[in-house]
């Protein structure tokens, strides 16, 4: 029964890990900027939501505000910075610098904001279990478990089927030619950013409602989630879903055989092993990209 | 006075640590976000050494062969790995070290740290005051400048410019590229363990957080805001970095905001520094 639970919470977190996963995959494979201030939107939209349940808004309306802000800030920081740094030939080092930069701007301003301790929505039903199949969740774990493979099926489709969708493939795929064709890719880089930011505002929400928020800990979410989209296979949205799904159920049940504050620890030393063996994933596709 | 000597004690311990990401990031172009950590395991094992009783000398030389020993194992993925992948790699070299700092208290004294760490005394005199400490600092950064500045000058130092510039044609030229970076990681992790074990001297007390990622994003921004690949700007870095919070101390804001401000102030230097002056005040262009 234990090791069922154990299973379930590694589902839980493995599906908000996936959709950070996700949406950072999104924007990289299409940029090939490490945009590591993706997880700075991550920490601002979660205490977002939080600021507006605070003034009474319903829940749904806050999640909403906090997708909405975390895709204009998004869109900001593609126009205001990234855009700059490319119209300069910038390198990718350069950029990824500016990104850290823009990850610890925004991490302090929350911390500012928001004081850095520990802070919780002032929800009655974050705690309230639901039992399915004889297994506790709580709400937020549910819609958590719910809504992460709808929207994984509706990027997929979205990207698949909608001419927006096509249009990003296309950029993604060769940035000159598109270019040349007059798809501007640098206005694609703007919706794209917008699209992933607002993506992974949905986690950040779900997740800091189940749990609670502090504002330095979104880091360590982004890099088990980019951990997972290696193996995944980068710019595969499913693969890294998956895998990030797969990975947080191996932490998860590992706390059966290792004591649980080693198992961050040992989550990235298996990684840097597995990247040593098999730099290209374990599904092999053609994305070589030099900093 | 006082005051000044320990921010400039501090400062010079910070330049060593920039020197050592300078290496890596400025000079061959690794990435590392992991340098506070090899810094970390130079002063636990120096504090750990000096604590039983091993004399400094002797505890010194053992941070130091070690840090340069694990950086080069640090840095062996990015023999392999292209950018972005080490990136991670290097994250991740952080976050194990400090869950390894936080986890295994019975050498690390956990998350409360080790204490007590024993005052320098060399021919009868105590380094307890900045002021004296000062002296070694001093002493301990020109060693390094020395190296670094000699290094640079060597051929050695061209080739690592040039595998830089251009990896294949260097391999192509006949040059053992693996051989120059392991050297370089090498001397890298050298120096992070004399940064350490400085720190941990001077400080007498060292914990998880002194070496966290925020302290390798603060080298990497030291690097970078005083400028890649040269001696000047990795001195000048870490004195106008730490000047900064010497400065919000004499602004009167509440104690609880000193921190969130001073990162902030870092974070905003990093993007304007990138955007306007990607090559930092003495540098060259990263």
């Amino acid at each position: 029964m234990l090791y069922i639970q154990l299973l379930v919470d590694g589902l839980v977190t493995g599906c908000a890990v996936g959709l950070v996963a996700l949406s950072f995959s999104y924007f990289y494979a299409t940029t090939g900027i490490f945009h590591v201030a993706h997880a700075g939107i991550y920490t601002l939209s979660g205490y977002i939501a939080l600021h507006f349940v605070k003034l009474g808004l319903p829940f749904v309306a806050a999640l909403a505000i906090a997708i909405a802000v975390a895709a204009g800030v998004g869109a900001f920081i593609q126009v205001t910075l990234y855009a700059r740094l490319e119209k300069r030939g910038a390198s990718p080092l350069v950029k990824m610098i500016a990104s850290i930069g823009v990850l610890t701007v925004l991490q302090n301003i929350v911390a500012l904001t928001f004081t850095p301790n520990i802070l919780q929505f002032d929800l009655p039903w974050r705690i309230s279990l639901v039992h399915v199949f004889g297994i506790g969740l709580s709400i937020p774990q549910l819609i958590l478990l719910i809504v992460s493979p709808l929207i994984l099926f509706a990027m997929l489709a979205f990207s698949r089927w909608t001419p927006l969708g096509k249009r990003i493939r296309a950029v993604a795929s060769n940035p000159e030619l598109a270019e040349t064709t007059q798809l501007h890719p640098e206005r694609i880089f703007i919706y794209v950013i917008a699209i992933a930011s607002g993506l992974v505002a949905v986690p950040a929400v779900l997740v800091g409602v189940d749990q609670a928020m502090q504002p330095y800990t979104s880091l360590l979410v982004l890099l088990t989630a980019i951990i997972a989209i290696i193996p995944g296979g980068i710019g595969s949205m499913g693969g890294a879903f998956v895998m990030s799904i797969l990975l947080a159920v191996i932490q998860s049940v590992s706390v059966m055989l290792v004591s649980g504050r080693w198992s961050i620890a040992l989550v990235f030393a298996v990684f840097i092993v597995f990247i040593l063996w098999r730099p290209e994933g374990l599904f092999r596709r053609n994305f070589n990209r030099q900093i | 006075m006082n005051f000044f000597f320990s921010f400039l004690v501090l400062a010079e311990i910070f330049a060593v640590l920039a020197l050592s990401t300078n290496l890596l990031l400025g000079v061959v172009g690794i990435f590392s976000v992991a340098q506070a950590a090899i810094m970390g395991i130079g002063a636990y094992t120096f504090a750990g050494l000096a604590i039983a009783g091993i004399p400094m000398p002797i505890a010194l030389i053992a941070a130091i062969v070690l840090c340069g020993i694990i950086n080069v194992i640090a840095s062996l993925p990015s023999l392999r790995l292209a950018g972005d992948y080490f990136i991670i790699t290097s994250f991740g070299i952080q976050l194990v070290a400090t869950a390894v700092f936080i986890n295994w208290s019975d050498v690390t004294g956990g998350a409360t740290g080790l204490s007590g760490i024993p005052i320098v005394e060399i021919f009868g005199q105590k380094f307890v005051r900045a002021g004296p400490f000062l002296i070694l600092s001093s002493i301990a950064l020109g060693v390094v400048s020395l190296s670094f500045w000699l290094l640079m000058r060597a051929p050695y130092g061209r080739l690592l410019h040039a595998i830089r510039q251009d990896e294949i044609a260097v391999v192509a030229a006949g040059h053992r590229v693996l051989l120059a970076k392991v050297g370089v990681s090498a001397v890298s992790g050298m120096y992070a363990g004399v940064a350490g074990a400085l720190y941990a001297a001077y400080i007498a007390f060292i914990d998880p957080a002194s070496f966290d990622i925020h302290v390798s994003i603060l080298a990497v921004t030291m690097v970078v805001v005083g400028g890649a690949r040269t001696l000047a700007g990795s001195i000048l870095g870490p004195l106008l970095l730490l000047a900064i919070p010497q400065l919000l101390a004499l602004i009167d804001i509440p104690s609880t905001v000193v921190g969130p401000v001073r990162q902030l102030t870092y974070g905003a230097l990093l993007i304007a520094f990138m955007l306007w002056r990607p090559q930092g005040i003495a540098g060259k262009s990263l």
